[in-house]
């Protein structure tokens, strides 16, 4: 078969009748092929202790008496070379499942005959920083062109021309906020001919709270949050107010190693503050159940796999799930690593069955929508604020003996305000008192609105976890096992302590190699459409190679050296040419895939995005960000068509009036149900994790683009818009295509649409009965000052435009 | 090719599809229209795979027997007790305890461990008469006498076997080879695999038939895609508004407006594939297309005012009203008959704890008649010996009572280790019966009914049984697949549905 991947494109080139001269790469070229034709027997899951491991340098070179299977001082006499060329007695033998090809049983063969050198698998290996070779002087805001230019030197390929500007606009605003550029926005960018023209739009989407809406949305995606519990009645679970601290940690551009560490282990932090606290809710993702008959222990062995499990796929960008049974087929984790890892979270307070519950405790109350969290932080810096005034006043108006000034110094800020609150304190007779007093009252009547939500708690004595045999819940083995991570990836951090936070801190340190590229590599890939390593849940020795290895070691230790800032990284990322260039593809570079990044990213939008454009461009998208669920129009009985009676979701009861038009990122997510427009744009359905969504393309979507409630409803309420807006059909066109493609419409494209205007006008003009039906559609007002039969024919041009490629496409 | 690489597969498909796109460029729609043919037929390709309604090159591995499996799933775990298997000994031990040597260890469901009237025995209240098949007869209860009357057709297998004891993990088991979520069903498998015959009709149909006992939850995870591309996930047909989300055009909206409509859609997408030479614009004309077709084909599906008054009689009653499991069969086998490969029907309601006889009845008398015409049906059209009829559940029912015992009813707690599952048409021998259980319905037995020891487990294939892997990787044998070859690499696995495990039962096989 034709080999297609570039490394292996390569290889082929270097493969030639005489053989393999070039030197060999280890990690890149033989590593890969030993784990998927060699490992299932001769790897570090090799049940027989005499069987031969090729796994490890040391075991593959050992004496097995008088010979060596790789013999690195006499290659030629090494016994896998002679298997590997044996007629009679082959290696893989005839019988084994996987054969090798002739081109990889070559290159076995040269890299034995070259010494049968080892080295590490490079992900397991700490990136660093390398030099481009085409630029060795770039700076930072050069570097990813230079790295991406270097392989073009291999191809022969060249960077496309820039992107035409309306098209670049339309792009940076799709990638940073999932919605178009305001017209203004996009009109000042576009008479702006100044060099910072481009800067200043960036800055401003980087600025826009839309920002971290869309961003939270691929983290959601990644631990699959949801709102109810997943398994069995599936019922309502209360954890929304994760949700909306990930859009403002977003929005607030909380560093990454922050961010993952609060998640993991907030509850852990001294005096951890709310916000941390509900981003433990990360812990409490797993999907849970509280069927009749089931066990508990049962249940809390599987929702500790699939949070451990999670982990690897989020952070480690590898599957753990092998080593849940034996010890990993192809990457080095043994099963007692699995399990000191599950150990983390073997010791959390929650029960192992939720109780059918909307409060699986432990559960904190917390701010209920985006509003409410503001004034939380408000109400923060109030306190510090306060907390700062009241130490001013010490020694002066309020005199403290030593020991209350000890107390005081020792004492976190929640504590000093408490103290400043305390009318039997020395601060009583000030007025920093009555200060304090006040906002204590405000901060209450705040929090009679809060709600609930899903935290990580540690239980006071851990629980002891050991070896599941075969991963059997009812099987442990051996001793109690210590928390640890996985040797591989380096060794627990020194002073530390063992649990959660201790976890965060070896994920996060300078030395770790896996979690910072795993996340680039994701980031890159919602710029760029594609990801380094087209394998973003696998960098295991089964995963793909990235395209681009030294550009992803480099921009792996930028982030981390640069406070993992997020959007210092998507910043660097939209000012490359290689994020400028047009994405037309182009007959002199032959790469469907765009593995070389010689075109800019193309790809349909995700499905949130799709109604979230249509709302926007209507003017029903609602700005009220976080809070319930909300629940838009949804075909009548697609809940209670699966739901047990006994279930609080088995109803579906469609929301009104504002609530309809709230980005689709609020949408209920019911994991054993979610909204149909979702799944059939491809979103995932949040029982198991996703880090890279499919983009399909099918006959069922079309219908729904052509003909959903609140497609109809948005296409003829953005009709509408056009019709008071502008008053030439031209005009009309124009703006729509405006707001939708950030440009004006081509000839082909406004005759398209007069065309089919001027026909649907005739038509609805002798049939007004129909154009009612039409206009009744969805529940937001109408404008009844329009002419029915316009205003219709708008409507369906609207709903054609709305599902065309220009509108429905990142390019 | 030894197994089939999905990432090399799909680039293959792409850059056919490439050149195919770069040739396309340049023409009119019209001319374009024409030129869309199978080969644009497949979606971009997942993250790490192909999708789209192709399948996979080198597909189906052999000769399959079977065009299309109709595989009527009754979720909830149906009494094998009082409906296949009989057990008349029990009659005798009405309310005596499990002997603990016939329990053997096996781990009960939290709903019975501790039941204070411990495990009393509950024989069957339903009367069992034999039919003759073309082997030795098979036993029949009188809840399904319908069925009865297709026993020279059905192959019934009395040793079907699980691990789980709970409807979700089990369910979700069966579906799809594991017992929490993220792998892809049975179904998504099929599709992956086989692609479809008809584009005019959704690839893979699920319905969920009616019941008066709507108990027990369906997950979308039972059709899902799993990790494979999401255009292989089942597609609902409802009974309820439109049979295919969003297939209806809006109020006030007519069949000729849509083409209006899809003709400026057409010349602004060709605009748009000129201007960036996206294969997959092109594509995405062709679905808007299919869309079009479908909007006829669906409708036409489900309107049975084709079909005779004499099938119409055989299905009985409920076939007028849609939504019934009659309805469902119907639309199955119309579905079959245009090409559809892959069709299950849920009907849910069989979880019976307490009250038995109330539920089991009205359930039986959901499908029974149906089932019968729907086999009947098949082998009337000559659709029989290429289609394959599945009917069973997650797991069986104990033959001790949980709740109250009575002679006239009591309830049956989950049973894993035996339950009756048949197969009918497709390539499997008619008329057979295989495997036993021992007297009491609990454990599966040897040919003289003594418990096996151990009990078979899925590790190793046990001549006599099968486990729930050994019937997916049946079912997928006799639609051409090999169920140790199908596979798809995620996360650096290759993953099947049958994980390791699984054995075909060549033995009940024609």
């Amino acid at each position: 078969m034709k080999a297609v991947t570039p490394v292996i494109a390569s290889l082929v080139l270097l493969i030639g009748t005489q053989g393999i001269h070039a030197e060999v790469d280890f990690a890149r070229d033989v590593l890969p092929i030993l784990s998927n034709k060699c490992f299932v027997c001769h790897g570090p899951d090799s049940n027989d202790a005499d069987m031969l491991r090729l796994d490890t340098e040391a075991l593959a070179t050992v004496d097995r008496g008088g010979y060596r299977a790789i013999d690195q001082q006499k290659p030629k006499k090494s016994a896998a070379l002679e298997r590997l060329l044996s007629k009679d007695a082959p290696m893989p033998p005839e019988d084994a499942e996987k054969q090798l090809t002739e081109d990889e049983r070559e290159l076995l063969v040269a890299w034995i005959r070259q010494g049968g050198r080892y080295a590490k698998h490079w992900a397991f290996v700490a990136p660093v920083k390398s030099k481009p070779v085409s630029k060795k002087n770039a700076g930072r805001d050069e570097v990813i062109d230079a790295f991406i230019a270097d392989r073009f030197k291999e191809s022969g390929a060249s960077f496309n021309r820039e992107a035409e500007k309306h098209v670049l606009a339309r792009r940076v605003a799709l990638v940073l906020t999932g919605l178009p550029p305001e017209l203004d926005v996009l009109d000042e960018y576009l008479a702006d001919d100044s060099d910072q023209a481009y800067e200043n739009l960036v800055e401003r989407l980087l600025a826009n709270s839309r920002y971290g809406e869309h961003q939270a949305r691929y983290w959601l995606d990644a631990v699959r949050y949801g709102d109810t519990h997943g398994l069995h009645l599936d019922n309502r679970r209360g954890i929304y107010p994760y949700r909306d601290w990930v859009v403002g940690a977003m929005n607030e551009n909380l560093p990454f190693d922050e961010f993952i560490t609060w998640q993991l282990a907030g509850d852990l932090l001294p005096e951890p503050s709310l916000e941390q606290l509900v981003a433990t809710g990360f812990v409490r993702m797993n999907p849970s159940t509280a069927e009749g008959g089931a066990i508990p222990a049962e249940f809390q062995a599987k929702n500790n796999f699939d949070r451990t499990e999670t982990l690897g796929t989020v952070l480690l960008g590898m599957t753990l799930t092998c080593s849940r049974c034996h010890t990993h087929k192809y990457d080095p984790i043994t099963q007692a690593e699995y399990y000191q890892l599950l150990a983390f979270f073997n010791s959390t307070a929650e029960s192992a069955m939720d109780g059918n519950s909307y409060t699986y405790a432990p559960v904190v109350n917390a701010p209920k929508d985006q509003a409410a969290w503001s004034q939380w932080k408000q109400f923060e810096k109030e306190k510090d604020r306060v907390v700062a005034e009241a130490a001013k006043l010490i020694g002066e108006a309020v005199k403290l003996d030593d020991a209350q000034l000890q107390v005081w110094k020792d004492a976190s800020v929640d504590a000093r305000f408490k103290l400043v609150l305390d009318p039997a304190s020395a601060f009583a007779q000030a007025e920093i008192h009555q200060q304090a007093s006040k906002l204590q009252m405000e901060i209450d009547a705040s929090a009679k609105g809060y709600t609930t939500t899903l935290v990580a708690k540690e239980l006071g004595t851990p629980r002891e976890t050991k070896i599941l045999h075969r991963g059997e819940y009812d099987q442990p083995q051996g001793d109690a096992l210590e928390p640890d991570v996985l040797s591989i990836m380096g060794s627990f951090p020194e002073d530390v302590p063992r649990n959660r936070l201790g976890l965060a801190a070896w994920l996060t340190a300078d030395d770790h190699p896996v979690m910072s590229r795993v996340i680039v590599n994701r980031i890159w890939a919602r710029v760029f459409g594609d990801p380094l390593v087209r394998t973003p849940e696998d960098f295991g020795v089964q995963g793909e190679q990235p395209t681009h290895p030294e550009l992803l070691d480099w921009l792996a230790v930028d982030f981390r050296e640069n406070g993992w800032d997020l959007k210092a990284m998507l910043r660097l990322m939209v000012h490359s040419r290689t994020f400028k260039q047009s994405s037309a593809w182009r007959e002199s570079v032959e790469d469907p895939e765009n593995r070389l990044f010689a075109r800019g990213p193309s790809y349909r939008l995700d499905a949130e995005v799709l109604r979230d454009i249509g709302l926007w461009a209507s003017g029903l998208l609602s700005p009220h960000m976080g809070g319930e669920g909300v629940k838009p129009y949804q075909p009548d009985g697609m809940w209670k068509a699966l739901a047990h009676p006994g279930s609080n979701t088995k109803q579906y009861v469609r929301d009104k009036g504002e609530l309809l038009y709230r980005r689709s990122l609020y949408v209920y997510w019911k994991r054993t149900s979610p909204h149909p427009m979702m799944t059939l744009f491809d979103a995932p359905d949040r029982e198991s994790s996703c880090v890279q969504r499919q983009r399909t393309n099918t006959a069922l979507q079309s219908l729904g683009l052509l003909n959903e409630t609140q497609r109809i409803e948005m296409s003829r309420v953005l009709a509408e818009r056009l019709l008071e807006q502008a008053s030439e059909d031209s005009e009309r066109v124009d703006l729509l295509f405006r707001l939708l493609t950030s440009r004006s419409a081509s000839e082909t494209e406004s005759g398209a649409i007069l065309n089919l205007i001027r026909s649907m006008k005739q038509r609805y003009g002798t049939q007004v009965d129909d154009a009612k039906s039409l206009l009744a559609i969805g529940e937001a007002e109408q404008n009844n000052s329009l002419d029915p039969a316009e205003h219709a024919a708008w409507t369906q041009a609207v709903v054609a435009v709305l599902a065309s490629d220009p509108a429905i496409l990142l390019y | 090719m030894n197994s089939v690489n999905p990432i090399r597969e799909s680039e293959l498909m792409m850059t056919r599809r490439h050149l195919f796109g770069k040739t396309a460029l340049g023409l009119g729609t019209a001319a374009m229209a024409g030129l869309i043919g199978s080969e644009l037929n497949a979606g971009r390709p997942g993250p790490s795979g192909p999708s789209g309604h192709g399948g996979l090159a080198g597909l189906p591995h052999h000769q399959p027997k079977a065009k299309s499996v109709i595989y009527l799933f009754m979720s909830g775990g149906p009494s094998h007790i009082d409906l296949w298997d009989y057990k008349p000994k029990l009659n005798d031990l009405f309310g005596e305890q499990l002997p603990a040597e016939i329990r053997d260890g096996q781990r009960v469901t939290g709903m019975t461990a501790n039941q204070k009237s411990g495990f009393p025995l509950a024989p069957s209240r339903y009367k069992f008469t034999k039919q003759d098949n073309n082997a030795d007869g098979l036993w029949t209860s009188e809840l399904l006498p319908h069925t009865a009357t297709v026993a020279k057709e059905l192959c019934v297998v009395y040793s079907t076997f699980t691990e789980a004891i709970n409807h979700d993990p089990a369910i979700t088991y069966i579906q799809t080879g594991a017992q929490t979520p993220g792998r892809p069903s049975l179904g998504a498998w099929l599709s992956y695999g086989l692609g479809t015959a008809n584009e005019n009709l959704p690839h893979y149909v699920v319905m969920h038939a009616r019941t008066n006992h709507p108990e027990q939850s369906l997950f979308n995870r039972l059709w899902g895609p799993g990790f494979l591309s999401s255009d292989h996930q089942g597609i609902l047909m409802r009974s309820q508004g439109d049979p295919v989300l969003f297939l209806s055009n809006p109020t006030g909206v007519s069949a000729t407006d849509r083409r209006a409509q899809l003709d400026a859609l057409a010349a602004i997408n060709q605009q748009q594939a000129q201007q960036f030479g996206d294969p997959e614009v092109l594509s995405r004309i062709k679905q808007h297309e299919m869309a079009y077709r479908m909007q006829s084909s669906v409708p036409e599906l489900v309107d049975f005012s084709d079909e005779t008054a004499a099938t119409l009689e055989m299905y009985g009653e409920d076939v007028k009203t849609p939504g019934t499991f009659a309805a469902s069969c119907l639309t199955a086998r119309r579905l079959a008959q245009r090409g559809v490969r892959n069709i299950q029907i849920f009907h849910r309601g069989w979880d019976a704890h307490g009250n038995l006889a109330g539920e089991h009845g009205s359930q039986a008398k959901d499908i029974d008649q149906a089932t019968a015409a729907l086999i009947k049906d098949l082998k009337q059209q000559g659709m029989l010996d290429e289609t394959l009829v599945v009917w069973g559940g997650e797991f069986g029912r104990t033959p001790y009572c949980q709740g109250n015992l009575a002679r006239e009813n009591y309830g049956r707690d989950h049973h894993p280790r035996c339950f009756t599952t048949w197969m009918a048409g497709g390539g499997v021998k008619p008329g057979i019966t295989y495997g036993r259980t021992d007297d009491y319905g609990y454990n599966i037995a040897d040919e003289n009914g003594n418990p096996l020891h151990p009990q078979p487990n899925k590790d190793s294939w046990t001549p006599g049984t099968m486990h729930i892997h050994d019937l997916n990787a049946t079912i997928l044998h006799l639609m051409g697949i090999d169920h140790t070859k199908l596979t798809y690499r995620y996360q650096g696995r290759d993953f099947r549905l049958t994980d390791v495990h699984g054995h075909v039962l060549t033995d009940i096989l024609t």
